[in-house]
């Protein structure tokens, strides 16, 4: 081995090295924002001397995060496969899957603690939060598999089932790996959610809400730090998986035929029926699970009794001046939270491809701002930022990059060798070659990343209006939880929900357009 | 039921994507006799893969009937009567050679252990002894084409269809695989349907050499390839095989 490659090894361990030793010294000398951010020393030492708290906490955490993460990925992978397998089943559950994803944790999470048992809450939020991206990469996996292939055993008489599992469940599985090490920290953040709600003496989220208001930031960042080992743990492990699966089977050809178009072409009452349907859908569900689980009328609001409380009602008009006052200092930051989120990650991804090095060093620092709990960090950031717009910027970013990033660079990652080796055959700068092969080919990895971020830059800026500037849709939550206005709760939900179902539904019209224009798979 | 060969009745098949309308194939009708060998030449674009798509029920006709083996497509390719190697190799890419091969064997359940031996023996034939194990990826265009070849042959099916299957190989590995595929031909007797872009491979190869022309894609021309079998290399270099040349050339240019 050259010194070079043994150098590019180590780098990274000495870029962390570095960084290391900057955040002790900073933190020594309380430069930053006044001693909110403390030395690692001295956030070691505070972990050793709490240490006999942690592993009831942390058992609490894994077990709520660990039962959320299998049942929401295997109610994933299934319904993921009854989508690709049969289009309009993905038509009808539209309105559905775009609601669960947009669902924010935050706000459901006193009502799941009202409605269920101790653990409940947290399992449901952690299954919440990975059924959304490992459905879609289920989905994107079982479409984009090579249209040849499937060719090959539809020529030997094979069936729909036969070339699911022959080809479409295997090409699918690098990209649902992606799908899980995006889902594995969101389920320990979905639990951690859910602790902050309330219930149960146990997990890393009581035991951080706890802690918060002690002044003890060595303390916070300590528990922050586990709570992120944990969670880089659970994605480190499906990237190694991911990557011994991938190893020497990636396509060598692109594909050159248009590959199956998913849904027959059906008559306009049809198409009109299946929209209506798949709105109809969550309502009927939300119904449903209220009437099954036997809530009571006062906490829990049918569609109905959200819309006297919000028209009928003599207090309606009040409401309506609330909520409209909120929404219009919540949209503008969403929208701008997000277009930064995804130009960040998109570089990076770019980057990415043309040094691989730059990432190495750039993940464990994302991965960190990912899955954190911003609680942890929101005091720091408040300290550092003020309570302004600047804040809500960066926890939305910190929210919105990481999925954005890992979905976009996997879509780089699966760009054919033989592809690139057209325009490097002509002399092409590794610029030409992203402009020319790379960028086009990942086209659908970029809209289904931007399909992703649009409702977590919503949740992104909600929870900063919460915790830091206490303004908009995220506020008006807060307020309404204190003041026991649960009409108001389900209203913030409900709207929330919609605007990122809005946002989300955009998106697909111009990715339609586009991929169609290039004959592309729309990849939903 | 009998082996009737492949049939095409008044086959049109018009493809219309994205506002662009192409007569792929217009009105072409084509039969096949059981057991012979048909190579179909034409310029590129004309609509042979069209044809071989269409015969393997993976499309189908605008209008126009067509079976195999007196089947229509679906039904014979369920049966297991036919073997295809396609115009790209179209490998799975995270399938062994050995694995690739025993593809059509897994779609049609077919038992793994009682073809141990064929397989093996077709990676001898096709000259991959020692890539049992490689991957796709590690395998060269001319070597992933065998491997392809060789998965069409694995079932020993009635009818076979082969789209450009020497494209990517040598010359001379071409004309060994030429005689190669003569002499499984000729023990197998599977009814065979050829593309390719070689004159000669089909005036080899061939009992009738089709010959297409495009826009629309229909059939310009048959010819009857008279020569005794077996045919050895040395008649790629006789005045009869020239002027049987000539004659596919002269068709291909219109005359
Ligand atoms: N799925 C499709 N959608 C639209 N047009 C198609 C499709 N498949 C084939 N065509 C068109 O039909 C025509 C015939 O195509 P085909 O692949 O059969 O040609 P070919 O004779 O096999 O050509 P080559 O020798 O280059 O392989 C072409 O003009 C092609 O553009
Ligand atoms: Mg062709």
């Amino acid at each position: 081995m050259g010194i070079r490659s043994m150098l590019s090894r180590v780098r990274p361990l000495i870029n962390l090295l570095i960084l290391m030793a900057i955040w002790e010294v900073a933190g020594q000398l309380k430069l930053v924002a006044d001693g909110a951010l403390p030395a690692p020393s001295a956030i070691l030492l505070r972990l050793l001397t709490d240490w006999s708290d942690y592993p009831n906490h942390i058992g609490a955490t894994l077990y709520g995060a660990g039962a959320g993460f299998l049942i929401g990925n295997l109610v994933a992978v299934a319904l993921g496969t009854l989508f690709a397998l049969y289009p309009v089943t993905a038509r009808l559950a539209r309105g559905m899957n775009v609601a669960i994803f947009a669902l924010p944790p935050i706000a459901i999470s006193p009502i799941l603690v009202l409605t269920l048992n101790e653990m409940a809450p947290r399992i449901v939020l952690a299954a919440i939060g990975c059924y959304f991206v490992t459905m879609t990469s289920t989905v994107v996996g079982l479409t984009q598999a090579d249209p040849r292939a499937i060719d090959l055993v539809r020529a030997y008489g094979g069936n729909k089932w036969q070339a699911l599992w022959l080809v479409r469940m295997r090409s699918a599985l690098p990209t649902i790996l992606s799908g899980l090490r995006i889902a594995a920290p969101n389920a320990v953040l979905g639990s951690i959610l859910a602790e902050f709600g309330g219930g149960g003496r146990w997990g890393l989220g009581v035991y951080l809400l706890g802690s918060l208001g002690r002044a003890e930031p060595d303390r916070l960042w300590g528990i922050g730090l586990v709570a992120t080992a944990i969670a880089a743990l659970a994605y480190f492990a499906f990237a190694a998986l991911g990557a011994r699966l991938l190893k020497g089977t990636e396509a060598v050809t692109v594909p050159s035929a248009l590959p199956h178009s998913g849904d027959v072409t059906r008559p306009l009452w049809q198409r009109v029926l299946i929209l209506l349907g798949s709105i109809a859908l969550p309502f009927a569900l939300w119904w449903a699970l209220l009437a099954a689980l036997r809530v009571p009328a006062m906490i829990a609001k049918t569609p109905p009794g959200l819309f006297d409380y919000l028209f009928v009602l003599p207090s309606a008009a009040a409401a309506q001046v609330k909520l409209l006052a909120a929404l219009a200092q919540t949209l503008p930051m969403t929208l701008i939270g997000m277009a930064a989120g995804l130009a960040l990650a998109f570089l990076l991804a770019l980057t990415s491809q043309v040094r691989p090095g730059i990432v190495r060093a750039l993940l464990p620092v994302a991965l960190v701002t990912q899955t954190m709990p911003l609680v942890a960090l929101t005091p720091l950031l408040v300290l550092m930022l003020g309570r302004g717009p600047a804040v809500i910027l960066w926890i939305t970013i910190s929210v919105t990059f990481f999925p954005a990033f890992v979905t976009m660079a996997q879509g780089l990652l699966l760009v054919p060798r033989a592809a690139l080796d057209v325009p490097r055959a002509y002399g092409a700068s590794l610029f030409t070659q992203l402009r020319l092969v790379s960028v086009p080919a990942s086209l659908p990895y970029l809209f289904a990343a931007t399909r992703l971020t649009a409702p977590r830059a919503l949740l992104g800026v909600m929870i900063a209006e919460w915790l830091a500037t206490g303004t908009g849709l995220g506020n008006l939550l807060n307020q309404s939880r204190g003041y026991l206005d649960y009409g108001m709760i389900w209203a913030v939900a409900v709207v929330s929900v919609l605007i990122s179902v809005f946002f989300y539904q955009v998106v697909v019209v111009i990715e339609r357009r586009t991929l169609s224009r290039l004959g592309m798979a729309v990849a939903d | 039921m009998a082996a009737t060969g492949i049939r095409l009745e008044g086959i049109s098949r018009i493809f219309e994507a994205r506002g662009k309308r192409t007569e792929a194939l217009k009105d072409v009708s084509l039969s096949t006799e059981p057991g012979s060998f048909t190579a179909l030449i034409g310029p590129s674009g004309c609509g042979k893969s069209t044809i071989l798509r269409l015969c393997l029920g993976l499309d189908m006709p605008d209008a126009g009937t067509l079976t195999v083996d007196g089947l229509v497509p679906t039904e014979a390719t369920k049966q297991g009567l036919t073997g295809v190697a396609f115009q790209d190799a179209a490998l799975l890419p995270w399938r062994n050679v050995e694995a690739n091969i025993a593809l059509p064997l897994d779609v049609l359940g077919r038992k793994l252990s009682d073809y141990r031996p064929r397989i093996a023996e077709l990676i001898r034939l096709v000259g991959l002894e020692g890539f049992e194990k490689s991957l796709p990826g590690e395998l060269s265009g001319g070597m992933r084409q065998r491997v392809a070849i060789a998965r069409a042959l694995v079932t020993k099916p009635d009818v076979l269809f082969l789209d450009e299957p020497f494209g990517a190989l040598d010359q001379i590995l071409r004309r060994q695989m030429n005689i190669e595929l003569q002499r499984i031909w000729m023990e197998t007797r599977a009814t065979t349907l050829l593309v390719t872009h070689g004159i000669d491979e089909a005036v080899f190869l061939a009992d009738r050499v089709v010959v297409m022309a495009s826009r629309p894609g229909r059939i310009a021309k048959i010819i009857e390839i008279d020569l005794p079998r077996p045919r050895h290399p040395a008649l790629f270099n006789e005045e009869h095989f020239h002027a049987l040349e000539r004659e596919v050339s002269e068709a291909l240019d219109g005359h």
